[in-house]
C-alpha cells in the first residue's frame, strides 16, 4: 500500500510541476468542448431551433396560398415573408435573391391554383353523385390543367432540408385537396336533402382518423433531452480529451526509462505491478477529473454563451461506472505507447495521430449513423465509440448499469489486454 | 565469506549476433571495494543487470552473499545490494527530498526516520542546502551525488556502482570516492566499475578485468602491475591485456 501511494504521491507532484501538461489535460479540453460546442450549435439546430425566411410569391390569392402560408408559419420554423420594402414580392426577384443565398427558400403559388383543386373536387363529386342517381352538378373547367406550385432552393442547401421541405408542401396541399373535396361532398349532401342540412350543418367527416403523435420511449423518470450540440459535443469531446491522457503517460514512461528512474524501480524489492497500480490509479482519477470538469462546463458555464444546458441522466452511479472504463482503457493506452516506443516524439505523434483516427472512426466527430455500413461496422470497434454509446445511452436514453455494461466490460478488457501486451514487451525488451 | 560468486555466465541478447557473456566467472571477497574493469561492450553492465536480477542469464550460476540469483531469492537479494546506474536515475522535475522520500517509500521506509536519514546523507554529501532544489537545477557533481544517496537509503550490505563519477568535477569525485571508503569501513561491499582506472587503482582492493565477455584477470592492483615488468599503472596493464584496438 505504501508504494501505491507514494506513485500517487510522486506522480501528483510531477504533474504539479509540469505546467504545460496541466494545460493540456485541463485547460484545452475545456477551450475543445466549448468551440466544438459553438460551431456545431448551427448545424444541430438545423431542423429545430432556427428559424428560415421563406420568400413567397402568392399568385393565388386563394384558399391553397393561405393554407400554405399558415401552415409553414404554425410550425413556427419558418417566418413567411411576402413583401419587401412594402411592395409584394415579385417571382424573379424571388428566384434571384435564393439564387443569391440571400433567402433559403422562395414559394411560388400559381394563379388559379386553387381554381384547378376547386374543379378537380367537384368533377370527383359530381363522378360520384353520377353513379348514385343524382342529378346536381357542380362547375368544372373544360380544361383540366394542374398548375405547379414552384420551389426555389438556395444552391447551397442540403438535400435532407429540401427534402424537409418538399415533404411539408405536399402535406399542405393534400390536406388543401382533401378539405376542398370533403366541402364539395358535403355541400351536394346537402343539396340532396335539405333535413340532414338543417341538423347537421357540419358533418361529421374526417379523414384522419388515426393520428400521430411522438412519444418518449423511457419508462419512467423520462428525461425531455434531445439530442443538441451540447449533449452530443460535450460528452464526446470530453472521451477524445480523456485519450489525450497518452501523451502525458507514454512520454512519463518513456522519461523514466530514459532516465533510469524505471531501472531504479525495477532494482528496489516488492512488485512492480503495485507501482504500475499506483500511476495506474492517478491517471484513471485524472481522466475521472476531466470528464467530470467537462460536464461541469456543460451545465454551467455554456449555457452562459446561449447553448443549451447539459443533461446528464438520472443514472450518476453508471456515469461513474463509464467514466473510470473510459479512464482505464486510455491509461493503459498510454501505457502501451509508452512501453512500445522508444522516443517521446515517436510516441507524441503515434499517441496523438492515433487518437484523431480511432475519435474520427468512432463518432466522436460525426454520429456513426450516418457513415457508410463498411465504416459503421469499424467505427464500432473504436474504444471512443463505446464510451460514446454508454454515455448517450445513460444521458439520452436515461439508461443505467444495465444498458452500458456491456461497453464498459469491453473498455476493462481492452485496458487490461493492453496492459498485458506492454507487460510482455517490457519483459522481452530486458532480455 | 565471498559477497559477489559468478560461475560459468553466459548471456546472448535475442536477435544479437554473438554472445554478450562467455563463460563469465569470478569472485570477490566480502566487505572489500572491487572493480570490474573492462573496455566498452566487454559485458560489464550485462554482468551488472545479471548480478542484481535485471536480466536473467542463459547459463552459469551467480551468488551474493550466499544467496543464489535465482527467483526464490530474487526479492532477498534486491534487499541486501544498492544499485548507482550510470544515468542519473532520479526524476528531475522533482526535489532531492521528494525524489529520496519516493524511493525509501518504494524500500518500505517511512516517517521521520526516512527524512532524518534524508537530511543526514544530503549533509554528508554537501546537498543539504539543495535539499528542496528540483533535480534538473542541479549540477553534474549534486546529480551523481544525489544519486548514490537513492541507492543506500535502505542500508544495503553491498553497493554496485556503475561509472559513479564520469564527468564529475574534481571535488564532487573526491567526496565521492571518500565516502565510499568510509561506507566499506562501515562494513559493506562495493563493486565499482570505471573507465578511469587511475580512481580505480587507488580505492580497489581487488580488481578483474574482462573483455569480450570473459575474464582476462583478477588480482590486487599492486600485484598485477608487480606482475608485467614493462607496466607502472593498472592503466598499463589493462591496455596489455585488451589492446589498444579502439572499441565503438
Amino acid at each position: 500500500m505504501l508504494r501505491l501511494l507514494a506513485t500517487i504521491r510522486k506522480e501528483w507532484q510531477l504533474l504539479l510541476r509540469d505546467k504545460t501538461g496541466l494545460i493540456l489535460l485541463f485547460i484545452m479540453p475545456v477551450v475543445l468542448i466549448t468551440v466544438m460546442a459553438l460551431i456545431q450549435d448551427a448545424p444541430f439546430k438545423d431542423y429545430q431551433e432556427v428559424k428560415f425566411d421563406i420568400l413567397t410569391v402568392d399568385n393565388d390569392h386563394g384558399r391553397l396560398g393561405r393554407y400554405i402560408r399558415e401552415g409553414l408559419a404554425s410550425g413556427g420554423q419558418f417566418n413567411i415573408i411576402d413583401s419587401l420594402e412594402g411592395r409584394p414580392v415579385t417571382e424573379a426577384q424571388a428566384k434571384e435573391l435564393v439564387n443569391t443565398g440571400k433567402y433559403k427558400i422562395s414559394i411560388i403559388i400559381p394563379g388559379g391554383a386553387t381554381a384547378a383543386i376547386v374543379s378537380n373536387a367537384n368533377r370527383i363529386v359530381n363522378d360520384i353523385t353520377k353513379r348514385m342517381g343524382m342529378t346536381v352538378s357542380l362547375p368544372v373547367k373544360q380544361q383540366n390543367i394542374s398548375p405547379d406550385v414552384i420551389i426555389y432552393f438556395d444552391p447551397a442547401a442540403k438535400k435532407a432540408f429540401k427534402g424537409a421541405i418538399h415533404q411539408a408542401l405536399d402535406n399542405f396541399l393534400t390536406q388543401v385537396e382533401t378539405d376542398m373535396l370533403l366541402d364539395r361532398i358535403k355541400m351536394q349532401l346537402r343539396s340532396r336533402d335539405t333535413t340532414i342540412a338543417a341538423a347537421n350543418d357540419t358533418l361529421p367527416i374526417r379523414l384522419q382518423a388515426v393520428g400521430l403523435k411522438e412519444h418518449a420511449t423511457g419508462s419512467s423518470k423520462q428525461l425531455d433531452v434531445v439530442s443538441n450540440s451540447v449533449q452530443h459535443n460535450v460528452p464526446a469531446w470530453s472521451i477524445f480529451a480523456m485519450f489525450f491522457i497518452v501523451i502525458p503517460i507514454a512520454g512519463n514512461m518513456i522519461r523514466e526509462r530514459e532516465d533510469g528512474s524505471l531501472l531504479r524501480m525495477k532494482l528496489i524489492p516488492g512488485s512492480y505491478l503495485a507501482i504500475l497500480a499506483g500511476k495506474m490509479l492517478f491517471f484513471v482519477g485524472i481522466c475521472m477529473l476531466q470528464f467530470y470538469l467537462m460536464m461541469l462546463v456543460g451545465i454551467y458555464i455554456l449555457p452562459l454563451l446561449d447553448l443549451p444546458r447539459l443533461v446528464m441522466g438520472h443514472d450518476q452511479g453508471a456515469t461513474l461506472l463509464v467514466a473510470a472504463g473510459i479512464g482505464l482503457a486510455a491509461t493503459a493506452y498510454g501505457i502501451l505507447i509508452g512501453t512500445l516506443f522508444k522516443t517521446p516524439n515517436q510516441a507524441l505523434n503515434f499517441g496523438a495521430i492515433s487518437i484523431v483516427i480511432l475519435s474520427a472512426i468512432g463518432g466522436i466527430w460525426i454520429p456513426l449513423e450516418i457513415m457508410p455500413p463498411v465504416m459503421q461496422a469499424v467505427g464500432h470497434l473504436s474504444p471512443l465509440s463505446w464510451g460514446l454509446d454508454a454515455i448517450n445511452d445513460i444521458y439520452l436514453r436515461n439508461g443505467n448499469i444495465s444498458f452500458v455494461w456491456k461497453d464498459v466490460g469491453r473498455l476493462v478488457l481492452t485496458g487490461l489486454a493492453m496492459l498485458a501486451i506492454a507487460g510482455r514487451v517490457e519483459k522481452r525488451r530486458m532480455n | 565469506m565471498t559477497s559477489i560468486a559468478v560461475k560459468e555466465l553466459c548471456k546472448t541478447y535475442r536477435g544479437a549476433a554473438a554472445p554478450t557473456l562467455k563463460g563469465l566467472s569470478f569472485a570477490f571477497p566480502e566487505g572489500k571495494i572491487v572493480g570490474l574493469l573492462g573496455p566498452n561492450g566487454a559485458g560489464k553492465t550485462t554482468t551488472i543487470s545479471i548480478l542484481c536480477g535485471l536480466v536473467s542469464a542463459d547459463k552459469g550460476d551467480v551468488t551474493i552473499h550466499g544467496l543464489h540469483q535465482d527467483a526464490a531469492h530474487r526479492e532477498a537479494i534486491k534487499r541486501i545490494i544498492g544499485i548507482v546506474p550510470q544515468q542519473i536515475a532520479l526524476y528531475p522535475q522533482l526535489t532531492a527530498v521528494e525524489n529520496l522520500t519516493y524511493f525509501g517509500n518504494l524500500y518500505g521506509l517511512k516517517g521521520p526516520s526516512l527524512l532524518s536519514k534524508i537530511m543526514h546523507y544530503l549533509e554528508v554529501f554537501g546537498l543539504e542546502k539543495s535539499a528542496h532544489k528540483e533535480i534538473h537545477k542541479y549540477s553534474g557533481g549534486m546529480k551523481r551525488r544525489a544519486n548514490i544517496i537513492a541507492a543506500i537509503l535502505h542500508d544495503p550490505r553491498l553497493v554496485i556502482l556503475d561509472e559513479p563519477t564520469a564527468g564529475v568535477d574534481v571535488q564532487s569525485r573526491s567526496m565521492i570516492l571518500q565516502f565510499l571508503t568510509e561506507y566499506n569501513r562501515q562494513g559493506a561491499s562495493i563493486l565499482y566499475t570505471s573507465h578511469l582506472l587511475e580512481e580505480a587503482q587507488s580505492i580497489c582492493e581487488e580488481v578483474a578485468i574482462m573483455d569480450e565477455g570473459s575474464l582476462i584477470v583478477q588480482g590486487k592492483p599492486l600485484e598485477l602491475i608487480a606482475q608485467l615488468p614493462q607496466c607502472r599503472s593498472l592503466e598499463d596493464v589493462f591496455l596489455h591485456y585488451t589492446g589498444h584496438a579502439l572499441r565503438d
